[in-house]
C-alpha cells in the first residue's frame, strides 16, 4: 500500500488527474464490454422483470430531481423574499443569481463534518438521513405526467402521508440526541407541530376521497379531466383550504416555522448541524415544499390536466421516411435559419456581419428548440402533462414563498390551539357535510 | 426655580437637613445623612404636599474625600427637579439604606453604585456586580481607581506586559486624588 | 482542499472537564452571593436552564439572559449585562467638557442625538449660558428626526423578533432616508456628534432643507403604508395583544419611564411634565394608552412618530434667525456646582448629573440611561409566558444595549 501512496505523493495534480481518469475511463470500458457481451441476456432478465426494473429506473430519476427542484427552489425563495422586501437578492453567481444555491450545495459540501461532544454519535448520524428520505420517499407516487410516476399504488395517498410522518421521528431524533437544549427545545416543538397537524391534513382528503372512489394519486388526476371547473377545489373548496394549512404546517414552513425560528432558538432542532449534514435538513424542508405543492395540484387542482381540453392535433411526422432528403434539409435548414434570421439584424443595424451571424445562430436556436418543444407538447403526451403539473406546482411553491416573505411567526399554544380547536371541526364539518351530500345527491339522483 | 418649594421643604425636613437647601435653575437640592434616606425618600413619596412618585436617577458620586449617594425625584407638585444628596458617607466602607422598598426599579441602579463605587445598599435584595465580571475586585469608578494601571489587578490583569502591576508614580499621596467640594 | 478537524485527544484536559461538568448549565461557580441569585439558581421539579447567549440572534445587542425553563414556559429570567460595558463615566472624568460630547454618542447609537442633547444641556446650565433659539429650533428639528429613525428601527426590530422578515427591511429604508438627511447635516450617518454646548455645530444647508422637504412631503404615506403592513396582520396583532401586561403602579415603581409608561396610561412625558428647550412654544399632543401590553407600546410609538411629524413641521414653519452657537471661550471652566438635565428621548427619560469643581474637566458625569431600567422589566413581565414570548417582550421595550451597558 505505501508504494501506491508513495507513486501516488510522486505525482503533480495534472497528472494525478490524467491517472485518475484514465483508471475511470479502463473501468468504464470494461462496464461497456461486459453489457455488449452479455447484452441478450441481460435484456432478458430485465425484460422478465420488468416491473422491477422500472421501479428502480424511477426510483433513481426520483431521486435525481430532488436536488435541481431543491436547488431551483432556493433560488426562487432568495429571489422571490428579497424581491418582496425591496432588495435585489442574490445577483452575482450566474445570469440574476441563478447558479447561487450550485453554490450554496457545494460550500455545504466542503464544510467541516463533526459531531459534537455528548452528542448520541449514531442517531445523530441518522437524523438528517430519516429526514430527508422521509421527504424523497412521498415523491415516488406523485404523478407529474399521464405515464410519468414512481409507482401507481391503490393506497397511495396513505402511503404518502405515511412517509410524511416519518419526518417527525427524524426530527426528534436531531433534537434529542444533539446534546443541546436549544435542539430540544426545537425537535419538541415540531414533534407537537407535526402531530397536532396530521389529523386535519387527513381528515381533509377524506371528503375528497368519498368523492374520488379511491385513494389512488393517478386516479384522482384522471378523474380531474376535462375543463378546469372539473377540477375538486370547486367541489372541495374547504378541504383544500384546511389542506393548504395543515401541508404548511406540516413542512414547517412560515407561518408555522417555530422548530427553526431562528429569532428565538437559533436554527431549533439543526443547531449542532454543519456541512452536509445541514445540507440534508435544508434539502428536505425544500423538497417537502415542492411535495405538499404537488400534492395540493395533484389533489386539487388537477394535477397533470391542462385547464380545457385541447382539441388532440395530431402531427403525423415521420423523419425516417424522407430518406436522402433528411440529409439535406439537416445540412441546409440550419445554415438557411442562420442566414434568415441574421438579416434583418445585419440590415437594420450597423453591425459587423459576422456579430449578425452569431446572433442569427442563436436565434435559429431558440426558434428550432421551441419548434421541437411545441411538437412535443403537442403529440407526446406526458410532455403537456408534465409541463401544466409543473406550472401549477410552481405556482404553489411561490404562494409557500410568498407566505415566508410577508408573514410573522405564529407561537406554540396559538399554533396548537389553532389545530385542535378550528383545523379539527372544520374538517370534520367538511367530512360531514360532504357524505350528506353525496348521500342526497344519490338519493335523488336514484329516484 | 421654585421658592415656595424650598420653603415648604425647610418646613418639612428642617432639623433632617445637613446644609442649606440650594436652587440653580430648575433644580432644588437637599443634603440629608446616610441614615434618613429612608424617612425621607418615604415622606417625599407618600405625603400627599409632596408625591414624589417618580424616581428619575440613583447615582453614587466619589468627591474624593467622602462618598454620597444622589436621587433626583419628580413631582408634579413642583416644576423643579428634586435633587436629595445622602452625604457623608465614609470612603471605607459607605452604607445606605436602600430604596427599593419604595420603588423596586432601584434596584439596578444600586447594584451600579455597589459595582462602580462599593457603596452597599443595605435591603437590596440582589447586590451583586451588575456591568464587571463577578470576581473583578476594585470598584472602577472610585477617584483611587486609576485607569491603566488598577486594570492589572483586575483577574485578567498581569498577562500583558502592559497590565503590569506597579504602584502608579502620582497616586500615592492622599492629595493628589482629585477632589471637590461639590 | 480541506482537512477534517481531529477530535481531542482523550487524555486533554479541556475533555475530562467537559464530562465531569456532565451537564453544560450556565450556573455560575462560585456560591451565591445575594438573595435573589440564591432563589434564581435553585432548580425546581422539571425546570431547566437555558441560556440566551451573548452571541443571539435575538437579543437587541450583546446581551446575556439566563432563562429559567418549565418546558416552554419561562418560570424565572435573569439578565447579565456588561458585555458592552465601555466606562463611558470614567473616561468623561479624564476628557474636556467639549469632549464629552463624542464619548457619548455611542451610548443609544441608534438615537445619538439625545444622548448628546442630555449632557450639552446640563453643562449649560454649569455655565449659565443661553442657547439661541435659532440653534434650539434646529436642536428640536434634528431630534424629532432622530426620534422617527429610532422608532422605525423599533417597528421593524419588533417584527423581526416575531418571524416577520419584510418589515424590518422597509423599516431600514424609512430609517435610510432619514439618515441621509441628518449626514447632509450633521456630517454623519450615525453617531452625529452635531450639538455643541451652547448650539449646534453647523447651521442648516441647502441640500439637507431640499432632503427634508422632499421627505416631508411623502413622509406621512409613507409611513402609514410601513405601519398598514403589521398593523393589520391577524398575527402579528394576535400575538403581542395582552402579552407582557405593565400596570400604571408597577410601572411608577419600576421607574419606568417614556413610550412604555405612556402605555400604561400615565400621561407623563418630560417634555410636558417639564419643558425644556423651546418645546412649550410647540403644539403637539401626548399620546397615551391604557392597556399596558406590547400591542399598546408598538401602536403609542406609531402614534409618536406622527406627533413628530407634526413637531417638525412646526419647527420648519417657525424656523427663526440667528445665531446658532452662543459665544463661548474654548477653554471651558465652569464654576463648581452640579447640574441635572433630564431629557424625553425615543426610550425614556434620559438624563445626566453633572459635577463641576471648576477644572476644564467634568468631575463627575452620570448618564442614566432608560434602557437600564427597563430591562429589569423584563424579568418582571415574561414568567408565566413562553420562551417566544421573551423576545416579543424584550422588543417590544426597545432596549439599546449600548446605553444599558454604558
Amino acid at each position: 500500500m505505501t508504494v501506491l501512496a508513495r507513486t501516488w505523493h510522486r505525482l503533480t495534480i495534472p497528472g494525478r488527474l490524467i491517472l485518475g481518469l484514465l483508471i475511470l475511463g479502463g473501468l468504464l470500458t470494461a462496464l461497456l464490454a461486459v453489457l455488449v457481451i452479455f447484452s441478450d441476456d441481460i435484456l432478458t432478465i430485465l425484460g422478465n422483470n420488468l416491473p422491477i426494473v422500472r421501479f428502480v429506473v424511477a426510483a433513481t430519476v426520483v431521486l435525481l430531481i430532488t436536488v435541481p427542484t431543491a436547488f431551483l427552489i432556493i433560488y426562487m425563495e432568495m429571489k422571490v423574499i428579497a424581491l418582496m422586501n425591496l432588495r435585489v437578492g442574490p445577483d452575482r453567481v450566474g445570469p440574476f443569481g441563478s447558479l447561487l444555491s450550485v453554490v450554496h450545495g457545494l460550500k455545504v459540501l466542503m464544510k467541516e463534518d463533526f459531531t459534537p461532544t455528548g452528542a448520541d454519535a449514531p442517531v445523530f448520524t441518522w437524523a438528517p438521513v430519516v429526514v430527508y428520505l422521509a421527504s424523497v420517499m412521498t415523491l415516488l407516487v406523485i404523478p407529474f405526467a399521464p405515464g410519468l410516476f414512481g409507482q401507481d399504488m391503490n393506497i397511495a395517498l396513505l402511503y404518502f402521508f405515511a412517509m410524511g410522518g416519518l419526518t417527525v421521528v427524524g426530527l426528534l431524533m436531531a433534537g434529542w440526541s444533539s446534546f443541546n437544549k436549544y435542539s430540544l427545545l426545537g425537535g419538541l416543538r415540531s414533534a407537537a407541530q407535526v402531530i397536532s397537524y396530521e389529523i386535519p391534513l387527513t381528515l381533509s382528503v377524506v371528503g375528497l376521497l368519498l368523492l374520488a372512489g379511491t385513494m389512488s394519486l393517478n386516479q384522482m388526476v384522471l378523474n380531474q379531466a376535462g375543463w378546469f371547473t372539473d377540477w375538486y377545489v370547486f367541489r372541495q373548496p374547504l378541504g383544500a383550504l384546511i389542506f393548504l394549512i395543515a401541508a404548511t404546517a406540516e413542512a414547517n414552513r412560515t407561518p408555522f416555522d417555530l422548530t427553526e425560528a431562528d429569532s428565538e432558538i437559533v436554527a431549533g432542532f439543526a443547531t449542532e448541524y454543519s456541512g452536509m449534514r445541514f445540507g440534508f435538513f435544508f434539502f428536505a424542508e425544500y423538497v417537502n415544499v415542492f411535495v405538499i405543492s404537488a400534492l395540493t395540484v395533484t389533489l386539487f387542482f388537477g394535477g397533470w390536466n391542462a385547464p380545457f381540453p385541447f382539441p388532440a392535433i395530431h402531427l403525423a411526422l415521420d423523419p425516417a421516411q424522407l430518406g436522402i432528403a433528411l440529409l439535406i434539409l439537416i445540412a441546409i435548414v440550419p445554415v438557411l435559419g442562420t442566414l434568415i434570421f441574421a438579416a434583418p439584424f445585419w440590415i437594420a443595424t450597423t453591425m459587423a456581419s459576422w456579430q449578425a451571424l452569431v446572433l442569427g445562430f442563436i436565434v435559429f436556436n431558440l426558434v428550432a428548440v421551441a419548434a421541437v418543444l411545441g411538437w412535443a407538447f403537442v403529440s407526446i403526451e406526458w410532455v403537456a402533462g408534465l409541463l401544466w403539473f409543473m406550472l401549477k406546482t410552481y405556482v404553489f411553491v411561490f404562494l409557500f414563498v410568498w407566505m415566508r416573505g410577508t408573514l410573522p411567526r405564529v407561537r406554540i399554544d396559538q399554533l396548537m390551539g389553532f389545530a385542535w380547536k378550528w383545523l379539527l371541526p372544520a374538517s370534520l364539518l367538511n367530512l360531514f357535510v360532504t357524505a350528506a351530500a353525496i348521500v342526497v345527491v344519490d338519493a335523488l339522483g336514484g329516484r | 426655580m421654585d421658592r415656595q418649594f424650598k420653603r415648604r421643604l425647610e418646613a418639612r425636613f428642617g432639623p433632617r437637613l445637613t446644609g442649606p437647601v440650594r436652587q440653580r435653575h430648575d433644580q432644588t437640592e437637599i443634603r440629608i445623612a446616610a441614615a434618613d434616606v429612608a424617612d425621607t425618600l418615604r415622606t417625599l413619596h407618600d405625603d400627599p404636599e409632596f408625591r414624589f412618585e417618580v424616581l428619575a436617577d440613583l447615582c453614587g458620586v466619589d468627591t474624593g474625600t467622602h462618598m454620597q449617594v444622589v436621587y433626583h425625584l419628580w413631582s408634579d407638585t413642583t416644576s423643579d427637579w428634586l435633587r436629595v444628596i445622602a452625604d457623608g458617607l465614609s470612603r471605607d466602607d459607605p452604607r445606605v439604606p436602600s430604596a427599593t422598598f419604595l420603588w423596586p426599579g432601584a434596584e439596578w441602579m444600586e447594584r451600579e453604585g455597589y459595582d462602580m463605587f462599593g457603596i452597599t445598599f443595605e435591603g437590596n435584595r440582589d447586590l451583586r456586580r451588575i456591568y464587571m465580571p463577578p470576581d473583578y475586585t476594585s470598584f472602577p469608578l472610585r477617584k483611587d481607581f486609576f485607569l491603566p494601571d488598577d486594570a492589572a489587578r483586575s483577574p485578567g490583569g498581569g498577562v500583558r506586559h502592559m497590565e503590569q502591576t506597579h504602584t502608579p508614580r502620582n497616586a500615592t499621596s492622599p492629595e493628589l486624588v482629585r477632589r471637590t467640594r461639590a | 482542499m480541506t482537512t477534517t478537524a481531529q477530535r481531542p485527544s482523550a487524555d486533554d484536559p479541556r475533555v475530562l472537564l467537559d464530562q465531569q461538568l456532565g451537564v453544560f448549565e450556565p450556573v455560575p461557580p462560585y456560591p451565591p452571593r445575594t438573595e435573589r441569585e440564591a432563589e434564581f439558581y435553585s432548580l425546581g421539579d422539571g425546570e431547566m436552564f437555558i441560556n440566551m447567549g451573548p452571541q443571539h440572534p435575538s437579543t437587541h445587542g450583546v446581551l446575556r439572559v439566563v432563562l429559567k425553563l418549565n418546558g416552554e414556559e419561562v418560570v424565572d429570567l435573569d439578565p447579565v449585562l456588561g458585555y458592552l460595558h465601555r466606562g463611558v463615566e470614567k473616561l468623561c472624568e479624564n476628557a474636556d467638557y467639549h469632549q464629552v460630547i463624542s464619548q457619548v454618542d455611542p451610548l443609544e447609537y441608534v438615537s445619538s442625538l439625545f444622548c448628546e442633547w442630555s449632557p450639552v444641556m446640563a453643562f449649560e446650565k454649569l455655565l449659565d449660558v443661553e442657547v439661541p433659539r435659532r440653534a434650539e429650533y434646529i436642536r428640536v428639528l434634528a431630534a424629532e428626526l432622530n426620534r422617527i429613525a429610532s422608532h422605525s428601527l423599533f417597528m421593524g426590530w419588533m417584527a423581526l423578533d416575531l418571524g416577520g422578515l419584510t418589515p424590518i427591511l422597509w423599516s431600514f429604508i424609512e430609517r435610510d432616508e432619514i439618515v441621509e438627511m441628518l449626514a447632509s447635516l450633521t456630517g454623519q450617518r450615525m453617531l452625529f456628534n452635531y450639538f455643541r454646548i451652547g448650539g449646534v455645530n453647523g447651521d442648516l444647508n441647502h441640500e439637507f432643507m431640499s432632503r427634508l422637504g422632499d421627505w416631508m412631503t411623502r413622509a406621512t404615506e409613507q409611513i402609514e403604508a410601513n405601519l398598514a403592513l403589521l398593523n393589520e396582520n391577524e398575527i402579528f396583532v394576535r400575538r403581542m395583544r395582552g402579552l407582557g401586561v405593565l400596570d400604571r403602579e408597577t410601572a411608577l415603581r419600576m421607574c419606568v419611564t417614556g413610550p412604555n409608561l405612556r402605555a400604561t396610561g400615565v400621561p407623563f412625558d418630560i417634555r410636558r411634565a417639564h419643558p425644556y428647550s423651546i418645546y412649550p412654544e410647540l403644539d403637539f399632543d401626548i399620546p397615551t394608552r391604557s392597556e399596558g401590553d406590547c400591542l399598546a407600546r408598538y401602536l403609542l410609538r406609531m402614534d409618536e412618530i406622527r406627533q413628530s411629524l407634526r413637531i417638525i413641521d412646526q419647527c420648519l414653519n417657525r424656523m427663526p434667525d440667528g445665531p446658532v452657537m452662543a459665544k463661548l471661550p474654548r477653554l471651558l471652566r465652569p464654576r463648581p456646582g452640579r447640574a441635572y438635565a433630564g431629557i424625553e428621548g425615543p426610550r425614556g427619560q434620559y438624563a445626566t448629573y453633572a459635577i463641576s469643581d471648576g477644572t476644564d474637566q467634568p468631575f463627575r458625569m452620570r448618564i442614566h440611561d432608560p434602557s437600564f431600567i427597563h430591562l429589569q422589566c423584563v424579568g418582571l413581565l415574561t414568567p408565566g409566558n413562553l420562551v417566544a414570548d421573551t423576545m416579543a417582550i424584550m422588543a417590544s421595550l426597545d432596549p439599546i444595549m449600548g446605553g444599558v451597558d454604558k
